[in-house]
This record gives structure tokens, C-alpha cells and sequence, in this order.
């Protein structure tokens, strides 16, 4: 299978249809590499192919995150019973369109109906975590609004790029299937600005569970409620053991702004907090 | 990547002119004028998604509506047997970060852009951009002419307000011309195509500013139209400038008193050959040259 040279395949497959759900690693709260794994994990995907990232990132050194080096990742995984295709990687800087069109390639080789494509992203919030949250969705084709229409998802929003700022590549990806007729959808999901750099196992389950619906899944989400539960003990015990913290998040939870030193001082308080907790 | 044409117009002798942005905007805005004034017909455009990341999305009611990309347009005017295409790029595609164009992509537009000069049979390639010189915001800017081949050199002289590189004191008619305002003349000498890169100058201290600089995009303009023979009324760039002239001494008068006395001493430089003596020495203008970029890098603003 030849893709310009950008694609490895390492296992032929042959499916009848298929969905697939994207996820970037660099997202906020980490919440596309959190829902990919997810996915992973619980419906034992089994990786086939990856692109290789010469074109698409900046080969001038490597990356350490958590003290470990890192190398961009863009990998395909199959989860043949329930017909889902997991694409998770880093963001790509260079050769977007040739990127993104490649993933769709894949996907249209191996499923020649490729069904429904989701892509997953997370949007900062200035609410609280204890806030309720509205999974957004835009989508690519009016009939996959009327599909998601039937989902508690708000599907009507309006919004365009602020001057200064740049579409984000889901939006990207989303036009290009557009141009190849794949209805696809992109998921936003609110997560509180404090919880951006550490991860938002509520805000996981909010999308995991449109994506288990809409997709048939059957998936057990006993061990991510587990994890929202101790999330939660976990804030509601900085909220109590630093005055502090709680008065901000009280502010928030009454639609109170903060300035953005308090952001800031939030934000290193629960980062802290959270991370020695663990 | 392509190019998609949506006419083929019969054009007679026509010449190119194209420009993408770059420092005061002034090439882009020079060619985006003549093309405005001249009401020249869209009839083509490069095709943009492999060249540029998106600049702008519209969702409506929770559906897509429109992505848009920067613009690669090509114009037509016809003329008296003196047509002209104009090529406006909207945006320089860039690699790895870098501010302009340079690379596999930039030398895949610029052949783009002559593929269709050569294939509508165009005579010459002008580009246009900027020269970051020693002078002042009140002075007429200058035009730098940099042609392709010599043979343009005795033609190049007989132009009003322009300049060789060897007429520039202390380049011995050295420099370069970053971007694909410059690597378009490149490409065009490589196929045989004769060009000139047209750059009008902009005070050194304003060349880091969000700012256009539509005063040395009219001089290009009076080079140019007197070139191609042709008379049009350029009263909307003095408007333009006049606004920006006002938003530049907002600024001259932010910096410094001392760095401010020294480029006051550029308000009466007049433009001499390397053989005459000026009244600002090569000395002095060294070390104007020095404290103004001492003061531009601390400030965060330098070019």
C-alpha cells in the first residue's frame, strides 16, 4: 500500500465498514490521549499501521517529557469486533493537509464504508469542575447533525476564529472529510482551567460515553467512575485543607470571574495539589 | 497541488507582476493596488491546502460552514496590446517557522506562478517588496531595482527614484532578497525569463512594526506604471499614508530623546553616489545604525 511513503502498514485488514474516533496527544487535560487509551485498553485495540513522521514534525532533537525522551507518534489501531478504528497521535507542524489526508486514506483502505469519523478535543473552561458539563459537537455534514441530534450533545453552536488565532486541526480534519463526503464530527468538552495540565477523568467519560452510545460499545465504565470518584475526594480535600483554593472555586461555582493572578495561583495550587497526591 | 484556471483569456504581450507580503507590506500592497485600479479579472488561483494551514473557520448552528485558506489569485488586465497578469499571494508558505518563504514549497509556488507566465507567453517578471534602508519615515523612499539578467542594467538606469544595488552606499551592489519576492526572480532567470525585483524603502526603525508603509509602495508604483506606460491616480495610497504617517510619529515620538536625535539627523540626508561625500558620515550612520538596534532588540520590536 503506497501513501506518498508516509504510511506503514504493518497488518492488512479487511472490514465491511467502520467508525473511527481520533485523538491528539497534546490536548488539554490530556483528554484525546486519555480517551484513545481508553478505547484502547477496554476494546483490546490492536495497532496495524502508523505514519511515519519524517514530513510532519521537526527531526532537529527529541523532546523529554516526565523524564523520559519522546518521539512523535502517529499510530492506527483496530478493534475489529466492534468495527472501530483508534487513530492517536502527536500533532503534526509541518504538511497538515498531505497528514490529515492520510488518515483518511487509511481508513477508506481498510473499511471501503468508512461510516462515521469522530475526532476528539478538549476546550478550557473558566467554570468549576463541579460545574455541569455540555459535550459540544460540530459536524462536517448536515445529516450527521440530524444523526447526533438524537444525543444529549448541544449540536447548534456558532463560533469563528477570533483575529489572531488559527482553526484548530480538528476543524481541518473535519473539512477534509467533508471534500470526501465522510460524515464527521468534532467533540469538545468544557474542562475547567485548573484541571488543563493534570487530566479530567469526568470530562474522559463525558465523551467515552456519546462515543459508547452512538457506537455500541458496551463498554464498563466501573473503573473510570472509580477514577472520578477519587478525583473528586481529591479536590473536595484541597478545597478543605486550603481555604484558599476553595474561595476561588466557590467564586467560580457562582459564575464569579477570577483575575488572572487568582487563575494563576488556582491553577499551581491544584496542580500541586494533585500531583503530590499522586 | 494545483493550479486551477477558471478562463484562458487571449492576452497579448503581457508581462507578470506578482507579490506576496513581506516588511510594510509594501510589494503586496503596491501590486494589490495597480491590480484595484486597473479592475483586473480574477482567472485563476493556486490551489492552497498543501501550502498553507488554515486561517480562518465559520461553524454555523453546529456545522462546518467554511475553512478558509490564505489566497494564491492570478488577474488579468488587457491593455493596448500590453496586458499584464497579476499574481497576489496572500500568504508566504513558510517551513519549520520561519517568517518567509524558503525551502521545497516556496520553489514549488514560484514555478508554479511561472508556469502560467510562460504558458500566457509573458514578456517579463516584475516582483516587488521592501529595502530597509538608513532614511527617514519623512523622506520620498527610494526604489531598489534588482533585475535577472544584465541586459535590463542600461534600462534600469533611465528609471526615476531608483537605485542599483551598486548605488547603495556600502552594498559594492551586494544583498539578497528574502522570500519569494526574491526567489521568484531567481526561478524566472533559471527559465530564461527576464525579471526585476522593485523594493521601495522603509526607515531601518520601522521595519519590526505591524505596520504597512504604503509611501514606498507609491514609489514602486510610480517606477512601475511609468514602466508598463501606463497613467493611473494614486491618491488612495497618499490617503493611506497619511493615516500611517500619523500612527508613525505616535511611535517616533516614544522612542528615546537621544536615539531620536540621532535619526533626525536622517531627515537631511540626501541620496548620494559611494564617491560623494554626505552630510552624515559613514561612521555616523554605523553607529545610528547600532543604537537604533541596541534600542529595537531591547524593546522587543527589532526586525
Amino acid at each position: 500500500m503506497s501513501h506518498g511513503n508516509a504510511i506503514r502498514v504493518h497488518k492488512e485488514l479487511t472490514l465491511p465498514q467502520s467508525c473511527m474516533v481520533v485523538g491528539w496527544n497534546e490536548d488539554a487535560a490530556n483528554l484525546g490521549r486519555k480517551v484513545t487509551d481508553y478505547l484502547k485498553l477496554k476494546l483490546n485495540g490492536q495497532e496495524f499501521a502508523e505514519i511515519d513522521p519524517e514530513e510532519f514534525f521537526p527531526m532537529g532533537g527529541v523532546a523529554i517529557k516526565d523524564n523520559i525522551a519522546r518521539f512523535p507518534q502517529s499510530k492506527f489501531y483496530v478493534c475489529p469486533e466492534q468495527e472501530l478504528m483508534i487513530f492517536q497521535s502527536d500533532s503534526p507542524s509541518a504538511e497538515w493537509y498531505k497528514f490529515l489526508t492520510s488518515i483518511l486514506e487509511v481508513a477508506e483502505h481498510h473499511y471501503r464504508n468508512l461510516r462515521e469519523l469522530y475526532v476528539v478535543g478538549a476546550m478550557i473552561s473558566f467554570s468549576a469542575h463541579t460545574a455541569p458539563r455540555e459535550l459540544l459537537a460540530v459536524s462536517n455534514l448536515p445529516e450527521m447533525k440530524e444523526n447526533l441530534n438524537q444525543y444529549n450533545l448541544n449540536t447548534d453552536m456558532d463560533y469563528q476564529t477570533a483575529p489572531g488565532e488559527r482553526p484548530t486541526l480538528n476543524s481541518f480534519l473535519l473539512w477534509i472529510a467533508k471534500e470526501k463526503n465522510v460524515p464527521a464530527a468534532s467533540l469538545w468538552l468544557p474542562v475547567p482551567f485548573y484541571l488543563a495540565a493534570v487530566e479530567d477523568a469526568q470530562a474522559q467519560k463525558k465523551v467515552l460515553s456519546f462515543l459508547d452510545e452512538r457506537l455500541d460499545l458496551k463498554i464498563d465504565f466501573a473503573d473510570l467512575d472509580q477514577e472520578i470518584r477519587e478525583q473528586n475526594e481529591k479536590l473536595a480535600a484541597a478545597r478543605s485543607q486550603f481555604p484558599q483554593i476553595d474561595e476561588y472555586i466557590n467564586r467560580l461555582e457562582s459564575n464569579l470571574m477570577l483575575s488572572e493572578e487568582e487563575n494563576a495561583e488556582l491553577v499551581k495550587y491544584i496542580e500541586d495539589f494533585l500531583k503530590g497526591e499522586n | 497541488m494545483g493550479i486551477k484556471l477558471y478562463r484562458e483569456p487571449e492576452l497579448q504581450n503581457p508581462v507578470l507582476i506578482a507579490s506576496w507580503p513581506g516588511i510594510g507590506n509594501i510589494g503586496i500592497i503596491a501590486v494589490d493596488t495597480l491590480r484595484g485600479i486597473l479592475q483586473a479579472e480574477e482567472f485563476g488561483e493556486i490551489e492552497p491546502w498543501d501550502f498553507f494551514y488554515p486561517r480562518r473557520v465559520l461553524i454555523k448552528k453546529g456545522i462546518l460552514d467554511q475553512l478558509e485558506f490564505p489566497s494564491s489569485k492570478f488577474y488579468f488586465k488587457k491593455i493596448h496590446g500590453r496586458d499584464i497578469i497579476f499574481f497576489v499571494g496572500e500568504e508566504q508558505p513558510t517551513e519549520g517557522g520561519r517568517m518567509y518563504a524558503e525551502g521545497r514549497k516556496a520553489y514549488h509556488m514560484a514555478n508554479m506562478v511561472l508556469d502560467i507566465a510562460q504558458k500566457f507567453k509573458c514578456q517579463r517578471v516584475y516582483t516587488s517588496g521592501a529595502a530597509v534602508s538608513l532614511i527617514h519615515h519623512t523622506a520620498k523612499p527610494r526604489v531598489w531595482a534588482v533585475p535577472n539578467s544584465e541586459s535590463l542594467i542600461p534600462e534600469i538606469r533611465e528609471y526615476k527614484n531608483t537605485v542599483l544595488m551598486s548605488d547603495i552606499e556600502g552594498r559594492g551592489g551586494q544583498g539578497n532578497i528574502t522570500g519569494l519576492n526574491g526567489l521568484l526572480l531567481g526561478v524566472a532567470k533559471r527559465r530564461g525569463l527576464p525579471g526585476v525585483c522593485l523594493m521601495g524603502e522603509i526607515p531601518i526603525y520601522l521595519q519590526g512594526l505591524p505596520l504597512s508603509y504604503p509611501k514606498a509602495s507609491k514609489s514602486v508604483l510610480e517606477v512601475l506604471t511609468c514602466n508598463l506606460k501606463i497613467e493611473v491616480e494614486l491618491d488612495k495610497l497618499d490617503e493611506l499614508d497619511q493615516k500611517v504617517q500619523r500612527t508613525i510619529e505616535e511611535f517616533y515620538q516614544q522612542i528615546p530623546l537621544e536615539i531620536r536625535a540621532q535619526l533626525d539627523r536622517l531627515r537631511h540626508t540626501t541620496y548620494t553616489r559611494p564617491t560623494d561625500p554626505g552630510p552624515i558620515t559613514e561612521e555616523e550612520k554605523k553607529r545610528i545604525m547600532e543604537d537604533v538596534e541596541k534600542f529595537f532588540k531591547k524593546r522587543g520590536t527589532g526586525g
